[in-house]
């Protein structure tokens, strides 16, 4: 598959960029979102900024480390989703996740999906809807941060290695019960360790491990199915919306690249 | 001769550096002067809060070409036989310019240069001292710290403070590595060095000087420049509550005045931290997100201090990501 081994090539070069400090004006002419795009979506068509998704991120990110991004599908579009791609263009691997939505995504409401992030240069972000009639639709922004990837975003890491894996999962009954889209969010202790940063007693650089998947089930039917990278932030945060059902607790799965797994459910009346 | 700012009753009238040779000539060093070298615009000035204790106060301004990176408090402790140098300013080009200014004063042997932690601002002037073969002195997990910082801390500072400003800034980690606690003799007077737990960094390491009772505390304390979280709120909140019954004649604080006074000293940042806290740890409760929280947690404090609109953001964040785990 060409991305992984473009994923393999990437990473080794940005690492050696992250390295010998990259500078923006270094990257600035190049423009790999063709490449991106071919890569992932072949020659199908994109329509750019036609409000069938919405992102919003800060213009300026406060700690590129910890950057929030939240996706938003407005109520008006009315159709199912099949899948939900976002990337950072200049990040090492610049995929960073890719949703899957299975029949309990749920419609009729706005959806939405919302995550931290790591941005390691100034870097167009993109997130590409598909929906159900095969029609790609994208909105994007420009995002001043630098140092995200290199950034060790573990404050303390002593205490983060504490619990690797714990998850939290928590379901948000809307306002009024017979509302068919519900919001709930996983919560997951997790380094998601991007392979760049050095661990100074072995002068070696800290392995990488993260979250690499992540199936949310309602009742036993799929809300989505994520694969992701180290793009994701530390301890993984995430917070979406699901179709309402008979049965509304929450079976969420996880694997890392360590082949860990992880598992967490949880009920509208909390965990 | 350089004219200086008002300043405190507490700090006498300014000398030139060759009025204050011509005073050290009669060994008549008495405390409380404030030293301005005449010779360079670009060079430290430092008070002399207690005797042998000297304190350059860092702007309150994010690094550029024109601080150089003087932006954080530098100390310096003068004993019979040595001279230990707590935090180096944010560039060798201002470490030199605090060698300078140590230079003026005495010429003991610099034997010790303390960092009372991992940021920039604070150690990047470590390389101005390396002639004087030093012990570097830091918690044992600066090291560890800068390291995994390195990179982005070299590149965000070569951007800020231009490449002028920037030449010969090297990262030097302590060759003295402080695991609990652990003194240092400087003759005449003793340098008393603890680490911290968590809480500005995982990194923090206070200093007291037995022979004044002169607690150094580095950025655990903000003054006036909103205090800046890259460890623990929680973990700062609670070493707060102990410093407030520490009793010493003064603290030097990282950023903010030359010497304050404990336990007031505390009060604002205590408030800041508790405001984040409090707003933080409600509106998880409510189920809103940390990007919810960065436009309204700790807003009330935006009037008291400052380069609140530089910092605050990224409290916020870092308490949120925090908190959240509770």
């Amino acid at each position: 598959m060409p991305i992984l081994t473009k994923r393999a090539v990437s990473a080794a070069a940005v690492l050696a960029g992250c390295l010998f400090l990259s500078t923006p004006v270094a990257q600035a002419g190049e423009d790999i979102w063709p490449t991106l795009k071919q890569q992932t979506f072949g020659d199908r068509a994109i329509q750019a900024e036609d409000g069938m998704v919405v992102l919003e991120i800060p213009g300026t990110a406060e700690d590129a480390a910890l950057v929030p991004l939240t996706v938003r599908v407005p109520p008006q579009v009315t159709q199912n989703l099949k899948s939900l791609t976002l990337f950072i263009d200049k990040n090492p691997d610049p995929k960073v996740a890719t949703l899957t939505f299975g029949p309990a995504a749920g419609k009729g409401g706005e959806r939405s999906f919302s995550t931290r992030v790591r941005i390691e240069d100034f870097s167009h972000v993109r997130a590409v809807l598909e929906t159900e009639d095969g029609s790609l639709h994208m909105a994007s922004k420009f995002v001043a941060a630098a140092g995200g990837c290199g950034a060790m975003q573990a404050k303390d890491p002593d205490t983060e290695a504490v619990d690797l894996g714990k998850t939290l999962v928590k379901v948000f009954p809307p306002a009024l019960e017979q509302s068919p889209i519900w919001s709930a969010q996983v919560m997951i202790k997790h380094p998601n360790a991007n392979g760049m940063q050095l661990d100074i007693n072995t002068a070696n650089f800290i392995p990488a491990r993260f979250v690499k998947e992540m199936i949310v089930e309602r009742g036993g039917e799929l809300v989505f199915k994520m694969e992701s990278t180290f793009s994701i932030s530390t301890n993984p945060n995430f917070r979406f919306t699901f179709g309402r059902g008979p049965d509304n607790s929450l079976d969420v799965a996880i694997t890392d690249t360590d082949e860990a797994r992880f598992a967490a459910k949880a009920g509208p009346s909390g965990s | 001769m350089k004219k200086v700012e008002p300043k405190p009753a507490s700090l006498q009238h300014p000398i030139s550096r060759h009025a204050f040779l011509r005073a050290a000539l009669a060994l008549a060093v008495s405390p409380f002067l404030r030293y301005v070298p005449a010779e360079a615009a670009d060079e430290v000035e430092i008070s002399e809060v207690a005797p042998g204790i000297f304190v350059h106060q860092g702007r309150y301004e994010l690094q550029s070409p024109q601080n150089r990176g003087d932006m954080a408090n530098a100390s310096f402790v003068v004993g019979t036989d040595a001279v230990a140098v707590i935090d180096t300013l944010g560039s060798a080009i201002a470490g030199r310019e605090l060698r300078s200014a140590i230079r003026a004063v005495t010429d003991k042997p610099i034997r010790y240069v303390i960092n009372t932690h991992m940021h920039p601002d604070h150690v990047f002037g470590n390389a101005a001292f390396k002639e004087d073969n030093p012990a570097f002195v830091g918690h044992y997990k600066l090291a560890r710290g800068l390291a995994t910082r390195a990179d982005r801390y070299l590149a965000i500072n070569k951007e800020m403070l231009g490449e002028a400003a920037f030449a010969g800034i090297e990262i030097i980690v302590p060759t003295l590595a402080v695991e609990t606690s652990l003194r240092l003799d400087l003759g005449g007077r003793t340098l008393v060095l603890e680490t911290q737990q968590t809480a500005h960094t995982d990194n923090d390491l206070t200093v007291t000087d037995t022979a004044t009772d002169t607690l150094f505390l580095g950025d655990l304390l903000f003054s006036v420049h909103v205090p800046t979280l890259d460890g623990s709120i929680t973990g700062w909140l609670a070493l707060l509550e102990e410093l407030g019954e520490r009793k010493a004649a003064r603290v030097v604080p990282g950023h903010g005045p030359q010497a304050m006074v404990l336990p007031e000293a505390l009060a604002p940042e205590q408030r800041y931290l508790s405001a984040i806290a409090a707003d933080v740890r409600k509106l998880i409760k409510e189920g809103k997100t940390l990007e919810d929280a960065t436009k309204i947690a700790g807003f009330s404090e935006r009037d008291a201090w400052k380069l609140f609109d530089n910092y605050h953001v990224r409290n916020v964040s870092a308490a949120f990501a925090e908190l959240e785990w509770e």
